[in-house]
């Protein structure tokens, strides 16, 4: 991902606070500062088969890295998986398998750590979710460290882009001081920003022991201008999509599951995210984040996103939306 | 000859045995987890924030028979009167109301107190445009977790409670019209069948459920309506719902708030025993919740009015 080279050396903490120092005089008035961002003329995205939560995550996340170029010797990687709330019977939050299997897959790629961490927007209580999703035995059993993002410390840090006319924001310092940060999102429709998937996902990131519950500030300030701040100030370096049983209709918490069967990764989250919403039906161009996304953190237009594994048109489908959604269909 | 105990005798004998190990326990935990500038993080070794600190104080306290110790609050970086817990981050309304309970607690500390009640009087939350996708009035300027949004349910709940306080201790006048307020949006937010989540009770027609701890903070924050519907509805649902619960938070909420209400505590005192048992320690705030929970018994305790 573009930044890696410049980063070396730096924690996520220092890397963020020494860019946006040089940023801070001419930043005033702008969304963002071009020279600060790369888009590539071309990204790759990979669609592997998983044709339910049985397979074994771990060697397909692992392959998928090997095919993607993924090398992670000596990094310490930051998993954020999506977990809002729980329900029985619902497919709300990414698979309890499928973070064990990335955090499984990190290991044998030479991760010198592994943390997993999430901040649910809604519920306080990480011990209820942690048990009731599963994914507290997962952790156990796979020894995995996990941090509450809600409750974590902090620090102040300047936002790379503008959207919001936020200035700065809080974020947990484990997010911060890690050196690879790995959206793990599951797929859903979201009644308010169209989708959700691995940009949106980094609501998660955002403290509520700062800013409550839900994190309401990032809705004051606009979602989708907060999707591409934080996706701009974190700038993850990798997406692992859990698609295998997404959700279409009043997601992201009340719609219903909608087997799709594969995972989606790849290092450009912009590119990740637009082949997904092509997969469902939705085009990225009518995504509010992800038009402005394109001009600087990374590719929407479908003629320059590569894709390894399966392709998108084994999966494509029509996901039910909410009537407010329907503007966002893909013409066929 | 002493005669054999009865079996609930034995019960009741272990139990108190248990409570009391539970109990020296939770404070160890908490006591060796203390900041060097008297406070406590969410985890041992994080930066000391007012919320674990006010209920770490208020359960050591309450253990020990005496009023919290104040003075790592006291102490606190402030802005505008406010406390703030991250310093670059805007002022957490919830947990100034926190600690404004904590300083309600002795008559010596009143006046620290003072300051904060008069901006959680100021605060309100964003009045909003009428969304049809919820089914709620966004009208209802509550209290928001951070100025410039809008009222939810947990920092609405806490700041009731202080206005309720005051108000039976010394009363304000201009808390009233506040607590009108707040009372209508916890009226106006509450889930179907009752209960409170975090503060939307329906989204596009769905009805969302409730969750355990907001659904014990809001009763705390109504224990002065306990004969209303809604009350008595949201106390059954979170009699019902904290049956099934394992998180120490939850089940200590529970029982902090199921007391003022004259509900019997004694197997959720059980359970939360045996939750502590195998507790993380590395949670502080739920241990200082549990230990509050386990030792608070007073007739005049924090969030009772």
């Amino acid at each position: 991902m573009s930044g890696d080279t410049a980063r070396a050396g730096l924690s996520r903490r220092d890397f963020v606070t020494a860019v946006s120092l040089s940023l801070l005089a001419g930043g005033c008035g702008r969304r963002f500062d071009p020279r600060r961002f790369h888009v590539p003329q071309s990204s790759v995205v990979g669609l592997f088969p998983a044709s339910s939560y049985a397979v074994d995550f771990a060697d397909l996340i692992f392959r998928g890295f090997q095919e993607l170029g993924i090398a992670l010797t000596g990094r310490r990687v930051f998993l954020k998986p999506n977990m809002v709330e729980y329900e029985l019977d619902t497919v709300i939050n990414t698979h309890p398998h499928v973070v064990s299997g990335a955090a499984i897959a990190c290991r044998r790629a030479g991760a010198s750590e592994v943390v997993v961490g999430e901040g649910p927007g809604h519920r306080r209580d990480m011990e209820y979710l942690l048990a009731s999703t599963g994914l507290n035995d997962q952790l156990r059993e796979q020894r995995i460290r996990f941090v509450d993002l809600n409750h974590d410390d902090v620090a102040v840090v300047p936002l790379q882009s503008w959207f919001t006319g936020l200035q700065e924001l809080a974020l947990p310092v484990t997010l911060l001081d890690s050196d690879f940060v790995i959206s793990l999102p599951k797929l859903k429709t979201h009644h308010w920003a169209g989708m959700t998937c691995s940009m949106k996902n980094l609501f998660g990131t955002v403290p509520g022991a700062v800013y409550g519950w839900p994190k309401n500030p990032l809705h004051v300030h606009g979602i989708s201008n907060s999707i591409l701040d934080l996706t701009a100030t974190i700038r993850p370096h990798f997406a692992i999509v859990d698609a295998v049983i997404a959700m279409e209709g009043d997601g992201p918490i009340m719609g219903r599951p909608r087997p799709l069967g594969f995972v989606a990764m790849g290092s450009d989250l912009v590119a990740v995210d637009a082949t997904c919403a092509r997969v469902i039906g939705l085009d990225p161009d009518k995504i509010e984040y992800l038009q402005p996304a394109a001009e600087f953190l990374g590719v929407v237009d479908a003629s320059r996103i590569e894709h390894r594994g399966e392709s998108p048109d084994r999966y494509g489908t029509r996901f039910d939306v909410v009537p407010a959604l329907e503007h966002l269909r893909l013409s066929r | 000859m002493a005669t054999r105990p009865t079996v609930t005798e034995r019960d009741s004998l272990g139990t108190a045995a248990d409570l009391s190990r539970t109990c020296a326990a939770l404070r160890r935990t908490l006591l060796a987890a203390r900041n060097q500038d008297g406070g406590w993080g969410y985890a041992p070794g994080r930066h000391s924030r007012i919320e674990p600190t006010c209920w770490a104080e208020l359960a050591l306290g309450h253990s020990q028979g005496r009023p919290p110790d104040v003075d790592a609050i006291r102490a606190w970086k402030r802005q505008d009167d406010w406390l703030l817990d991250v310093p670059g981050a805007p002022p957490n309304i919830a947990f100034n109301a926190l600690a404004a309970l904590m300083f309600l607690q002795e008559r010596s500390t009143v006046p620290l107190a003072q300051p904060l009640i008069s901006r959680l009087i100021q605060a309100k939350g964003l009045r909003y445009w009428q969304s049809p996708a919820l089914g709620q009035d966004n009208s209802i300027q509550a209290w928001p977790w951070v100025d410039g949004t809008a009222s939810w349910v947990e920092p609405t709940a806490w700041c009731l409670l202080v206005l309720k306080k005051v108000r039976s201790q010394s009363p304000r006048p201009e808390a009233a019209e506040r607590i009108r307020v707040g009372e209508q949006f916890l009226f106006d937010r509450v889930c179907h069948d009752g209960g409170w989540n975090y503060g939307n009770p329906e989204v596009y027609g769905q009805k969302l459920w409730p969750y355990v701890p907001t659904t014990a903070m809001a009763l705390l924050a109504m224990q002065d309506h306990r004969s209303h519907p809604v009350v008595m509805q949201s106390l059954r649902q979170l009699q019902n719902d904290v049956a099934s619960e394992r998180s120490v938070v939850a089940v200590a909420l529970t029982i902090v708030c199921l007391r003022p209400y004259g509900v019997a505590t004694a197997a959720l005192e059980q359970t939360a025993i045996e939750l502590s048992a195998e507790a993380d320690p590395g949670n502080l705030l739920g241990t200082a919740m549990m230990l509050y929970a386990l030792t608070d018994t007073r007739e005049h305790a924090a969030f009772r009015f």
